[in-house]
Order: structure tokens, then sequence, then C-alpha cells
């Protein structure tokens, strides 16, 4: 078992996809318990029995889509007739483009790509130090994973659902759980922008300016409106949300915006899909996996082991918090999500940290392990990108990181920001 | 591809008819959950072809270039070896459905929804064996 284990860990750091590993740590442990292995296709075949899977394509699809099409240049064109004119404005305006991006594409590196690529310029000519500009838009590449309809948070839900001892916990409540979390994040960052601008020059509100941004964006304005505004509402279930947004997008920027050709349309589509299939297939066959642990009570055995180590909940945060920060910085976090939650939820619960609170804990340390010194993934794309050493970007990103840090600890502490909205609103 | 545009379309002509007709396609809903797992092994064969599925992949930047190589042998073969166990698990599992009959919605039976299993795992055991044998697909340059 041990051995088998190791076996599975080495070729795992080695580089075999970790579909494979899930898989096959999943069917020798049925084999191992003397148990007909095609348990492992029935419970793969339970994707086709999850009705809020859907979102996760639509959304993944939508989310390219805009990616592909000229829709970053406007959302920021628009942010910063809105907002330019505040000291910092600039700063302001790229963290909440970002937020907003990030939440509709999902964290993968999309946003240093497509809107990093705008705002580093614009933040360097608009007199910004580099470092500040460069450290800005590495950070902002995964802000906005607590907003809805960000796909980390659906994921979330889906699995804890289905290990059926979270009580309920649905997506709509993930999607509430967020916004405040997410919403100090921002603001504490957009104070520290504004502060480190004092004595920029201020640009002049400028209403024709504005007039023409709304313009522009008059197609993709109603987007958040629709897709947040239905599923807060409850008007939309998550997934008819996901295929408005996707038929939506899809019509405006390919039959009324035509900024992508319908040559154009099946890469998009393929590029989608290989993202969907890369994170499902690992979903599938940890659903696999999850039943094996419950069924040889491993997560309740790790709770009894970790309970004499650990006893007090606060102790159990610290450590979590560690230990989530560096899984943050090794594992993308789809995977880290899927892989460690089934673990962590019943340890959580255990310790008396509400269900949804531990996802937002989950998520909001992922998000900082994006850009984590030495290896956080961001801060390679982002040094890719902008063409800078991986050195700089830690100098660059380390004010960023202690403040996003600080919040992270806020977050973990005080419960309450993540569960008033949840209590008020939802259960 | 053609199964996302009738995912999306199917999927929003199902709310209009909730929302304004007040009624729905019984059968849309199974249906719509279905493609989603067929949309699932399709990108995963996709992802296996390019040579682009999550790994976690830590030790392997460091290697020297000939012995990264073997490692991505022993790793593919790996991945070959795992996708043979669930492929024809998978087909045990569609053959006992089809022996028993059972039906996934209106007059669909089981195992033609679930074909998609053994045959998506076999694809992609195929391409992560030829990848043994002929070196990995290189996967063309984004721009």
């Amino acid at each position: 078992m041990i051995l088998g284990g190791l076996a599975l860990i080495l070729l795992a750091v080695l580089g075999a996809p970790l579909f494979s590993i899930i898989a096959a740590s999943a069917m020798l442990g049925f084999y191992r318990s003397e148990i007909d292995l095609s348990v492992v296709a029935i419970e793969f075949f339970r994707i086709a029995e999850m009705p809020v899977l859907l979102a996760i394509p639509l959304f993944t699809f939508a989310g390219y889509l805009l990616s592909e099409s000229r829709a970053p240049h406007r959302l920021v064109r628009l942010t910063r007739a809105l907002l330019g004119w505040l000291p910092g404005g600039l700063a302001v305006v790229a963290l909440v483009a970002c937020a907003f991006f990030t939440a509709f594409t999902g964290a993968s590196g999309v946003t240093i790509v497509a809107l990093g690529a705008l705002l580093y310029p614009a933040l360097t000519q608009s007199g910004y130090r580099e470092d500040f500009s460069l450290g800005l838009v590495t950070t902002s590449g995964s802000l906005g994973l607590l907003f809805a309809p960000a796909l980390p948070l659906i994921l979330y839900a889906v699995i804890a659902q289905q290990l059926g001892i979270a009580g309920n916990i649905t997506v709509d409540a993930m999607f509430l759980a967020g916004i405040l979390p997410g919403l100090l994040m921002l603001a504490l960052l957009s104070v520290w922008s504004v502060w480190t601008a004092r004595g920029q020059p201020l640009t002049s509100f400028s209403a024709s300016e504005a007039k023409t941004a709304i313009k522009e964006a008059a197609w993709e304005l109603p987007l958040p409106i629709v897709v947040l505004g239905g599923v807060y509402s409850g008007y939309f279930a998550i997934s008819e949300a996901a295929a408005v947004t996707a038929l939506y997008v899809l019509f405006v920027e390919v039959l009324v915006l035509r900024e992508i050709s319908f040559k154009k349309l099946p890469q998009v589509m393929r590029q989608s899909m290989v993202l969907v299939g890369g994170i499902m297939i690992i979903l599938g066959v940890s659903l696999a996996s999850t039943n094996y642990l419950i069924d040889a009570e491993i997560p309740g055995k790790l709770f009894q082991t970790i309970q004499e180590l650990v006893s007090s909940k606060l102790t159990f945060l610290i450590l979590l918090n560690i230990f989530l920060l560096i899984l943050g910085t090794m594992l993308e976090i789809f995977s880290a999500l899927i892989l460690m939650t089934p673990l962590l939820l019943p340890i959580a619960i255990g310790y008396g940290v509400d269900p949804i609170h531990l996802g937002i804990i989950f998520l909001a340390n992922m998000q900082i392990g994006y850009f984590t010194p030495p290896v956080g993934m961001n801060l390679f794309i982002a040094s890719y990108r902008f063409g800078k050493p991986v050195t700089q970007l830690y100098r660059a990103t380390l004010p960023w990181f202690l403040i996003l840090f600080a919040a992270v600890l806020v977050i973990t502490y005080w419960p309450a920001l993540s569960l008033t909205l949840v209590d008020v609103y939802g259960r | 591809m053609l199964l996302l545009v009738a995912t999306i379309l199917l999927a929003s002509s199902q709310i209009f008819l909730r929302n304004f007709l007040g009624t729905g396609i019984s059968w849309a809903d199974p249906l719509l959950r279905l493609l989603v797992l067929w949309l699932s092994l399709m990108g995963a064969m996709a992802a296996t072809r390019d040579n682009n599925h999550i790994r976690i992949d830590l030790l392997s930047r460091y290697l020297p270039s000939t012995f990264k190589r073997l490692s991505q042998k022993v790793t593919d073969l790996f991945a070959a070896i795992v996708c043979i166990l669930l492929a024809w698990h998978s087909a045990r599992f569609v053959y006992l459905e089809w022996q028993d009959a059972s039906v996934l919605f209106s007059s669909v039976p089981a195992w033609l929804g679930e074909l998609i299993m053994p045959f998506g795992f076999a694809v992609m055991a195929l391409r992560f064996a030829l990848s043994v044998f002929l070196g990995r697909y290189e996967k063309k340059e984004e721009v």
C-alpha cells in the first residue's frame, strides 16, 4: 500500500497526467477491497447525473470567446472612463477590470495574457513605477476568483455536495459567500494603489469619453447584469445562466460585432473544450476515488490522527493556511480543489468550520498561491509575457502579496465575513 | 464541436420554454447532462492529443533532457495502462447495461449514452501508447 502510494507520487511529480494518478489510486484501492472495478466506470458516469455541471463547459466557452474578442479593450476603456479621474485611478481600473474578467474566465493565467498586455503599458506610460505596475498586473491575474460566476466556486460546491456530509451547500450559497471577502481584497488593494499613486497627475473626468466608452461596450454591458442579477435573484439556475451567457456571447461576438470569424470559431471551441475535458476527467475519476475514501473511512481516520496532534480550531486554521498556501503554489486550482476538498472538508467540519467558510478560505489561499514565490504559476506567466526576470517579479509582487495575505488571514479568522450574506439571503 | 453548439441551443431553448411557455421537453434535461459527459470525454481526448493534460509536474522541469525523455516515456506508458483499464472496465459496465436493457430517457438505451466512456478511454490509451513509441506529438506554437 505504502509502496504503491510512493510509486504514484513519484509518477505524479515526473509529470504523469493527474487523472491517471487518481484513477490508478482508486482502482488500486477498490482492487484491494475486492470490489468489482467497473465501479470506477459507474462513478465516472455520475458526471452525467449532476445538472449543475452543465455550467462548466458553457461558462468556459463564453470566457474563451470573450478573451478572444476585443472585449478586454472595451472593458479597460470603460472602467478607465468611469474611474480614471480618481487619484490612483488607473491602478484601481486595472484591479476592477481584472477582477471582473477573471470571474468570467476562471483564473488560469488568461487575465494576465489578455488584460495585462493592455494595462501594463498603460500603467507605465502614466508614470507608475515599473515594479508597481508589474506587481499589480501579476496580482490581478487571480483577483476575482471569489466573484460569481467563477468556476472554482461552482466546482467546490459540486464536490462538497457529492460528499454528502456538508448539509445543503449550493452553488448559490458559494456565490453569496464570495462577495464580501472578494470586495475586501479589492478594497485593500485599491487603498494601497491610491496611496502609492498620490502625487500622480490627475486626468479629469470626461463625459463625452464616458459616453463613447459606454456606447462601445453597449453589447457586453447587459451581460453581468443578466448573469449576476439572474443568479442572485434566483430567477436563473446556475446552468441556465451559463447557457444564456454562452448563447449571448456567441451571438454578440460572432454575429453582431463579428470580432470572431466563423472560421476561427471551431478553434476557440476546441481550446475551451480541451480545458473542460482536462478538468472533467479528473473530476470523473475523483468521484470514484472519493467513493473509495469514504468507503474505507479514510477522512474519519485522518481526522482522528490530526486531532491527536492539533487540539484547537485556531491551530487547525493556522496549519490549514500554511498547508493551502504551499499547495496553491504547486497545484493549479482545479486539481487542488478536486484532490483536497474530499479530505479537508470532513476534517474541517470536525473542527467546527463551516463548509461554506472552508470553501472561501480554500479559494482565497489558492488565489495568493498563484503568485507566491518561488514557484507560483502567475509569476512565470507574467515573466514570460512581459519579458522580465522572475526575480524582479518576486520583488515587485511582494507588497501585493503581503496585503492579500493579510486579507486571507481576515477571511480565515472572521467567518462572519463569508457567512453573513449566506445567512441573510440563503440557506 | 457540433456537440457544444447543440448543448448551447438545447439548454437555451429549454430555458425559453420553461420561462415563457411554462413547459419543457421532458428528455432535454437528461440529454443535456449526457452531453456534458460526451463533451468532457471529447475534450479529454483532445487534451491527450495536444499533450495538454493537467499535471503536477514538479520534478520534470529540473531534469536533464535525456532523463526527461525517459520519464516522459514512463509516465505516458503508465497513463496508457490506466486508460486501458478504464476502457476495459467501462466496456464491461456498458455490456452489463446492454444485457439489462436499461433505459436512460424516452427510448434511448443506457448503453448507447455510456458508449463514449470505453471509446474515449480506448482512444486516449492508444494516443498515450503511440507517444511512448513515437515520441510526444509536438504541439504547434500558439500565437
